[in-house]
């Protein structure tokens, strides 16, 4: 089988993963919690509009056409109006993901690329004090609640040192930019703990095998060994953290776009959830599978790049 | 070391440019910054039925009436209505003069993108459209069964395509500036339907040409417009002031002592007085206020976190006096409740198990814990500033007494608690409500009633009231508009769930005398008889009541005139900022 054929076979195997997930997120909303019917409508909801809207919105239809809806939409990625707000979801997506990547993907590639610099750095020191303080520090920082970040940051760097914008967001470059920094400093300094902790664990394993012992007997500097061949080897476990972490950026940041105002998805799904808007949590959670499904193939992909020993099969 | 000393240098310069990148106050002209707690959904009127939007759809739509922005108790007075209406002896027909030369704002849906004249028609349509099932406004209720021939209209297009050509007896444009209603039977509160976002003027060009995007593309004569002309769910709105805006000036007359304060300074100007508005959208708190602070946002209701760091026994802190912050004191128009399910055997005839539970409530300590004392103790379900509410009086089962619960038990046949069954109590799941709900359970303790605490998502709670799926529940009422009926119909008989009587409470004097109110206009005698139904009501114990809310409201020292409206539909148009006092405080 070449890489083509399992490409195609794994795509495949994605249509019984979606129609699973549109079973469960059909389950919940449509057989678990009920009709939606008097939120929607408000105080003062009476019976015959009740029935109206339960009409309008397909509720009574049988359960088996109205599952098949849910697959028609996360097939055709048409997903309709929101309840809530009457809004067309794919315009709704259109809106909220510019302002969610632009702080999801500079806090990423940040936090990235600065806990493997760091991760190298303590794991050729291992046991020395610089390494026992890092790992203290990771520890205390994944401590810490996100909320206790963004509070503090907020009061203090926004409001007391006035040095960023205390919330908002405006479209367009580059004029969002002072409205993201202090939410992408915030993305990183809750991101680094763990992921410091896990690249250092990857980058250990490697440095104690036989190819590093040869290189160092060889004379080869610790710089070039670090980053020429420790790093190189331990991009499999790196690449599947990382990919794995790619379709949830694209949904930003719950809490951070809430506190800084940023109108992005994380905030689109704290407000369909608060409205109980099925058609728009339906849309959430089938592009969120569709997204992993993707990157999970990614993954697969780059393992070749990365080690030539991993045969896709 | 050159090399090192440049790129050093040019770290600093990002780092700087970076820090000092907030936005800088712009004092060149008026504009008036307000903060949506909720996202605002949409721009269409018949939508309008949360706060937030509704809020907003106002700036851009207006309707026959408006509430006098200064004047308490509430006042009606004409808006795009030429004067007051002439309403027939009978009280069924409202004959109302449409203003002339009001414009709709500049839009492609017109020819040539010009405005069009406002004509009385425009309301026929709006109101029609409110009444269409395809729309399935969720305001129809304001309407439902008071406008002769529109429910036989709705039901005659239910679930097709209305036409909206089609006559409908009770509501007519007479000519092109008239309009007369029809009512099925009097009304006298049809006139506040008129002053709601739901039956503002729309353009049927702008439905017609935007279809279901309407609600981004709204189409208005109200007072701003949308600098960008379309709407997209943001975080922030900006409007501007409308250049066509038809002859509309600021009150001469207010309060008495209004002119003493300052609120009378503006009379006789043309409104709007602000260049424009920008909505923030700020769901947290901490941002509200910090925003706040920093003069980003010109008025906040103090978080509950930062109430001590803004208010101490009443009064502003020094730092926010300093700061030359004002506080505005502010009449919640709701209540609290706690609803009996009166269709269930145990609370059904039962009033005096129903008195002892309310006996037993220290509403007084439920006001300190809960609420800051921003509340007071409702006495009956009509809340303070609307006739109907009896000052001073004292509910007789609403004041903390165990003792008599107690007694009050024993009559109801359940000494000392024994023989009752666990009370399960609905709430919401909340931190406070399960707060409230907690204590409660342990003031009913005290009599020996046991309460099981029911933790529900609101969806979960809308729908056991609705089918009458529960023993009792808590809930708050806020005013749709300043009448006494809109308190007192949540226990009309008639009106049990799935209607608004969630405790489905019937009672044949409550009744008769509810009937006879409600279709009175507003005179002396209505006063007295709504201030009977509510003493009957609250001395019935149909509920435990709870409080009628209060705010306080921080403005920041350069609003001029600010009155909180607790019907805030198209009341920043009044609101006037001093850019001096603005800039001077702000550099403080």
């Amino acid at each position: 089988m070449n890489s083509f054929q399992y490409i195609l076979r794994r795509t495949l195997y994605a249509i019984p993963v979606l129609l699973g997930v549109c079973l469960i997120i059909f389950l919940i909303f449509n057989v678990f919690f009920g009709d939606p019917t008097a939120l929607l409508l408000g105080k003062h909801a009476n019976a015959e509009q009740m029935a109206d809207l339960r009409e309008q919105l397909g509720l009574n239809k049988p359960l088996y056409a109205q599952y098949f809806d849910v697959v028609k939409s996360a097939f055709t990625f048409d997903f309709g109006r929101s309840w809530a707000t009457k809004q067309q979801i794919s315009q709704m997506f259109a809106q909220g993901v510019g302002p969610s990547l632009s702080v999801s993907v500079p806090g990423f590639f940040i936090s990235t690329i600065l806990s493997i610099l760091i991760s190298l750095f303590v794991s050729h020191f291992r046991g020395k004090s610089i390494d026992t303080v890092t790992r203290v520090t990771c520890i205390a920082m994944m401590s810490l609640s996100s909320l206790v970040y963004i509070l503090f940051c907020q009061w203090f760097f926004a409001f007391e040192m006035g040095w960023f914008e205390i919330s908002g967001y405006e479209e367009g470059f580059p004029d969002f930019i002072p409205y993201v920094l202090l939410p992408v400093i915030i993305w990183v300094a809750i991101s680094i703990g763990p992921d410091v902790r896990f690249f250092r664990t990857v980058i250990l394993d490697e440095i104690y095998q036989d190819y590093v012992r040869t290189a160092k007997a060889k004379g080869v500097s610790n710089i070039v060994i670090l980053l020429k061949h420790v790093l190189k080897n331990t991009m499999v476990p790196i690449i599947t953290y990382v990919v794995i972490q790619l379709p949830f950026l694209i949904l930003g940041a719950l809490l951070i776009e809430t506190f800084f105002s940023i109108p992005g998805l994380g905030t689109m799904i704290i407000n369909a959830l608060n409205n109980y808007d099925f058609p728009v949590i339906k849309a959430i959670a089938v592009v969120t599978s569709v997204g992993i499904i993707f990157f999970q193939l990614l993954t697969d992909v780059l393992y070749t790049v990365f080690d030539p020993r991993v045969k896709l099969q | 070391m050159k090399k090192e000393k440049s790129l050093i240098a040019i770290l600093l310069l990002v780092l700087l440019t970076l820090f000092s990148c907030t936005k800088k106050q712009d004092f060149s002209e008026k504009v008036l910054h307000r903060y949506s707690k909720g996202e605002i959904k949409g721009m269409d009127p018949v939508r309008a039925d949360d706060l937030y939007s509704g809020r907003e759809i106002a700036r851009l739509y207006e309707g026959l009436f408006e509430f006098h922005y200064l004047k308490r108790p509430y006042q009606i007075v004409p808006n795009l209505a030429a004067g007051e209406p002439e309403v027939s002896e009978d009280g069924l027909t409202y004959k109302i003069k449409v203003k002339k030369g009001v414009m709709f704002h500049d839009n492609a849906c017109f020819p040539g993108g010009k405005g069009r004249e406002l004509v009385a028609e425009d309301f026929v349509y709006a109101i029609k459209r409110m009444a269409d099932t395809k729309v399935n406004s969720p305001g129809w209720w304001l309407l439902d069964g008071k406008i002769q021939g529109l429910n036989e209209w709705r039901d005659k297009y239910k679930g097709k395509k209305a036409d909206y050509s089609e006559k409908v007896s009770g509501l007519m444009a007479l000519d092109s500036h008239t309009i007369q209603f029809k009512l099925v039977k009097p009304f006298p509160q049809f006139l506040y339907s008129l002053a709601m976002p739901f039956t503002y003027a729309v353009a049927k060009e702008a439905v017609e040409k935007y279809g279901q995007e309407f609600l981004n593309n709204p189409v208005g004569t109200g007072p701003f417009l949308l600098e960008k002309g379309k709407f997209t769910q943001s975080n922030k709105i900006v409007y501007l002031k409308n250049p066509n805006y038809h002859e509309r000036y600021y009150p001469s007359e207010g309060n008495p002592g209004d002119k003493e304060k300052g609120f009378l300074k503006p009379a006789g100007k043309r409104i709007p007085l602000m260049d424009k508005i920008v909505t923030h959208v700020i769901v947290e708190a901490q941002p509200r206020w910090l925003n706040f602070v920093k003069g980003k946002i010109d008025f906040l209701v103090p978080p509950k976190d930062n109430f001590d760091q803004a208010i101490i026994a009443g009064e502003l802190t020094p730092d926010l006096k300093k700061k030359g912050i004002m506080l505005s004191n502010k009449d919640q128009l709701d209540v609290t409740f706690r609803a009996f399910n009166h269709e269930h055997p145990l609370f059904k005839g039962n009033a005096d198990l129903r008195r002892a539970m309310s006996l037993a409530m220290d509403q007084e300590k439920q006001i300190k814990l809960f609420y800051n004392n921003q509340a007071v103790p409702a006495q009956g379900a009509v809340p303070p500033g609307i006739a109907g509410n009896i000052e001073g009086y004292k509910n007789p089962y609403l004041q903390y007494d165990i003792e008599k619960a107690k007694k009050l038990l024993a009559k109801a046949g359940y000494p000392g608690g024994k023989g009752l069954p666990t009370i399960v109590h609905e709430t919401i799941s909340s931190t406070v409500n399960r707060q409230l709900g907690e204590f409660f359970q342990k003031s009913m303790k005290e009599i020996g009633v046991n309460i099981k605490l029911s933790l529900n998502t609101w969806p979960e709670l809308q729908k056991k009231v609705k089918t009458k799926n529960h023993m009792m529940y808590a809930m708050a009422w806020s005013a749709d508009y300043p009448d006494a009926e809109n308190f007192l119909q949540l226990l009309y008989g008639p009106n049990a769930a799935p209607g608004a009587n969630g405790s489905n409470f019937n009672h044949p004097e409550v009744n008769k005398l509810y009937e006879k109110v409600s279709i009175m206009q507003d005179s002396p005698e209505r006063t007295q008889l709504y201030e009977k139904l509510n003493k009957m009501i609250a001395e019935l114990c149909p509920w435990i009541f709870g409080v009628h809310r209060q705010e306080k409201v921080l403005v920041n020292g350069w609003i001029t005139n600010y009155r909180y409206p607790e019907m805030p539909h198209g009341m920043d148009k009044y609101i006037d900022i001093d850019l001096k006092k603005k800039k001077e405080l702000l550099s403080k």
